[in-house]
């Protein structure tokens, strides 16, 4: 009997140990405390860059050949295992084709391809780093692809005037936990080179959460009433590029673009029409 | 931003060695100055972008058939500093538009100036300076 | 016993939690004070700032919205001769005329073919100028941009004469503004524009960035002393660093491209810029451009920038960039009008 009280005692405490360290280590994952900046919040201030393929498709998608033949291995379609949370995007039934249609025609009609201002959440997963300056009032996030910058206004929210490739962001703090509140994004960006889309009714939150000294979580919470039949979300881990002096450089990609976008409107040499 | 004047317009030059602190581009290599418009119209919808706004119309010819113009204005972002939003030309909203036709024929025009049915002023109608040049005072 | 263990743990690791959660101080909301135009100051209606705010780490904060609009012109007018400064009252009378300065255009000429400025609140006297007694940007008795070099000049001549006939041939005939790769408000240095003549500095731990208005370009200047990028790497706006002198923020520019050409310049464009915050309001800005391939001697200005409430809206260039298609489509049709002619 005391055997066996005894043996119960200890795996109740077994039990209950176990249990605190799942509570603690719970504790400890989801509440990072990160450095502070000198007005006591947390630090976002660094250099940033996903490290996955979504900017190609943002759901789970096997490799394969790219658009051109000649270029062969070099521009081809990387893997990924997608950063849709349950890796469904839940068009509404009349919107499923647009969505076929972009994908068939997705290396003329991806406005990246024109260099064009790639929008938000788009903006944080393109294969480019992108930095975060961060001011009591307002946190700058600047990208490199093609300078698309954003200014988080961290004061009170009012609405977007107009429509903007880059939308019209508030952000407060929850916590460790950076959210930013996205409205007035036009209908012109992609979420990916994949043809996912969205109409100007696209209302975005972010959520940027430090999780270690150098990996941002990042959720945004994707919501377009035109388009979707119900919110939607991805989410990825953000690293800071911790290499000596790293540092943004120019992709101004315009000068890129000028020969697709104005070509056929050329003067055409002596001879011709 | 000043205006231009002819021979700049032609000469139109990439590297200007005193480079003027204006002028992105030449209106009189879009539109033609001999093709002078006038449209009423109503707004079908107002793109608040840059380097230039543009508003499209449609213009009801007098046999009936409308056709769809767009009209180039200014950077929006001085009228978006003032309060204006894209709620301030509403689609539906009935303008009349002076200006000149693009050089290429097509349905575009350069809106010269602009105003409501009723005769008011677009946005900011004049500064009020009362200068002669001012059309507003027509 | 073991229950309360059980218990005495999880109200441990929720006090934990909790006290965590605790430790984070409440954000501040912080309200930007409302600017008020300068002319109030002729009034007496307002007082200076007596402190220039200052970031938690003891350096001048210089973040915020500004304005660099003036209006003196970049050279002193010639017939001003060595006069550096003008008088309170001679400032006021050239700015009034700025102000309200408008061409004389007749209907029917290409002066004509332009949208209503005014309409849209583009002229200069709609928006806010910053005083300035200069008499030009440029510093010292002579105000000019001093001599081009003879090669520099043969350079800018070459240029033009390659391009003279063939202004509308294809966009990279059109200049760099209506490319929408660059303008040339953005150098460094920074000049005034006739509107939209803003930007927005955020100041982060380490860097000072700063965002222009046209054409939404950023330049993120660390203040941390390392060295310049390796000279092979060239860019359209250069590459910057900075670092403090007392209250000053001094931001040395090179690696320019030599198709940044500004006024002519070559990719040896060496710029230094110094921005000090005079008040809560003005930041003084100066800068110093040189180029041993171009100009025969460096030559400096003065710029007031002048704060304005945010935000900076988007100018998003190439996205609506109808204008350059429009442009090369009118040139076309001008061209099949000519051949048909033939």
């Amino acid at each position: 009997m005391q055997n066996r009280l005894g043996s119960l005692s200890i795996a109740w405490t077994k039990i209950a140990s176990m249990a605190l360290l799942a509570v603690v280590t719970a504790a400890a994952q989801t509440i990072y405390r990160a450095p502070r900046t000198g007005d006591g919040k947390p630090n976002l201030n660094g250099i940033w860059q996903a490290m996955n393929t979504a900017d190609w498709d943002i759901q789970a998608h096997a490799a394969a050949a790219g658009p051109v033949a000649s270029l062969a291995a070099d521009f081809a379609i990387p893997p990924g295992i997608g950063v849709v949370e349950g890796n469904e995007i839940p068009y509404l039934p009349a919107m499923a084709d647009k969505k076929k249609q972009n994908f068939a025609n997705r290396f003329k009609d991806d406005p990246e391809v024109k260099c064009y201002l790639p929008g938000v959440p788009r903006a944080t997963y393109m294969p480019y780093p992108f930095q975060i300056v961060q001011s009591a009032k307002t946190i700058l996030i600047s990208y490199e692809y093609d300078g698309a910058v954003r200014s988080i206004n961290m004061g009170k929210p009012t609405p977007a005037p107009v429509d903007s490739w880059m939308g019209w962001s508030y952000g407060h703090w929850e916590g460790e936990t950076l959210v930013v509140d996205v409205t007035g994004l036009n209908n012109k960006t992609w979420f990916d080179r994949a043809g996912n889309f969205h109409s100007d009714q696209l209302h975005v939150v972010e959520r940027y959460t430090p999780r270690s000294p150098d990996v941002l979580m990042y959720e945004a919470t994707i919501e377009d009433p035109k388009v979707f039949s119900r919110p939607w979300k991805i989410s990825m881990p953000l690293y800071r590029h911790v290499e000596k002096n790293a540092q943004l450089l120019e992709f101004k990609c315009v000068e890129f673009a000028e020969e697709l976008l104005y070509g056929n409107l050329r003067k055409k040499p002596a001879g011709g029409k | 931003m000043k205006k231009l004047i002819l021979a700049v317009a032609a000469a139109a030059l990439s590297f200007s060695v005193a480079a003027p602190l204006w002028a992105h581009h030449s209106f009189a290599a879009e539109f033609d100055p001999s093709k002078p418009v006038k449209l009423t119209g109503t707004v079908t919808e107002m793109e608040w972008i840059n380097p230039h706004s543009w508003i499209h119309i449609d213009v009801k010819g007098p046999d009936g058939k409308v056709t769809n113009w767009m009209v180039e204005g200014g950077s929006p972002n001085a009228l978006l500093r003032r309060g204006f939003t894209k709620a301030s030309l509403p689609a539906g909203a009935e303008i009349v538009i002076e200006g000149y036709q693009a050089k290429d024929g097509s349905n575009r025009a350069n809106g010269r100036d602009i105003t409501f049915a009723d005769g008011r002023k677009l946005f900011l109608g004049s500064t009020g300076t009362g200068s002669p040049d001012d059309k507003s005072e027509k | 016993m073991s229950n309360r263990f059980f218990q005495i743990a999880s109200a441990t690791a929720l006090a934990a939690v909790v006290g965590i959660v605790v430790l984070n101080p409440a954000p501040i909301a912080a309200q930007t004070p409302s600017t008020k135009l300068l002319a109030a100051k002729k009034e007496g209606a307002r007082e200076k700032a007596s402190a220039v705010p200052h970031t938690p780490n003891g350096k001048p904060d210089l973040s915020g919205y500004y304005t660099n609009a003036s209006a003196v012109p970049l050279e002193r007018p010639k017939d001003l001769g060595s006069k550096e400064f003008f008088t309170k009252a001679e400032a006021d009378a050239y700015a009034a005329k700025i102000a309200t300065k408008r061409e004389v255009v007749a209907p029917g000429t290409y002066g004509d073919v332009h949208y209503n400025m005014a309409q849209f609140g583009l002229e200069k006297g709609q928006s806010k100028i910053p005083e300035s007694i200069r008499t030009s940007l440029i510093i010292g008795p002579e105000g000019r941009v001093p001599p081009m070099l003879p090669a520099a000049q043969a350079r800018a001549a070459a240029r033009q004469a390659a391009n003279r006939g063939h202004e509308f041939d294809g966009p990279e005939h059109r200049g760099l503004g209506e490319q929408c790769l660059l303008w040339p408000n953005e150098g460094p240095p920074m000049l005034p524009e006739g509107y939209n003549s803003n930007l927005q500095i955020t100041q982060g731990e380490g860097y000072v960035a700063i965002t222009q208005e046209m054409i939404h370009d950023t330049r993120i200047i660390p203040t941390d002393g390392r060295p310049h990028l390796p000279s092979n790497v060239r860019q359209w706006l250069g590459d910057s660093r900075g670092h403090w002198e007392g209250d000053t923020l001094v931001v040395d520019t090179t690696n320019f491209s030599d198709r940044t050409a500004f006024r002519g310049s070559s990719e040896n464009l060496h710029v230094v810029e110094r921005f000090t915050r005079t008040d809560a309001d003005t930041v003084k800005y100066e800068f110093t451009v040189s180029d041993p391939s171009t100009w025969e001697k460096s030559w400096s200005g003065e710029v007031l920038m002048s704060k304005i409430d945010g935000p900076i809206f988007e100018y998003a260039c190439s996205e609506g960039n109808y204008g350059m298609r429009n442009n090369l489509s009118g040139a076309r049709a001008d061209d099949a009008k000519k051949a048909a002619q033939k």
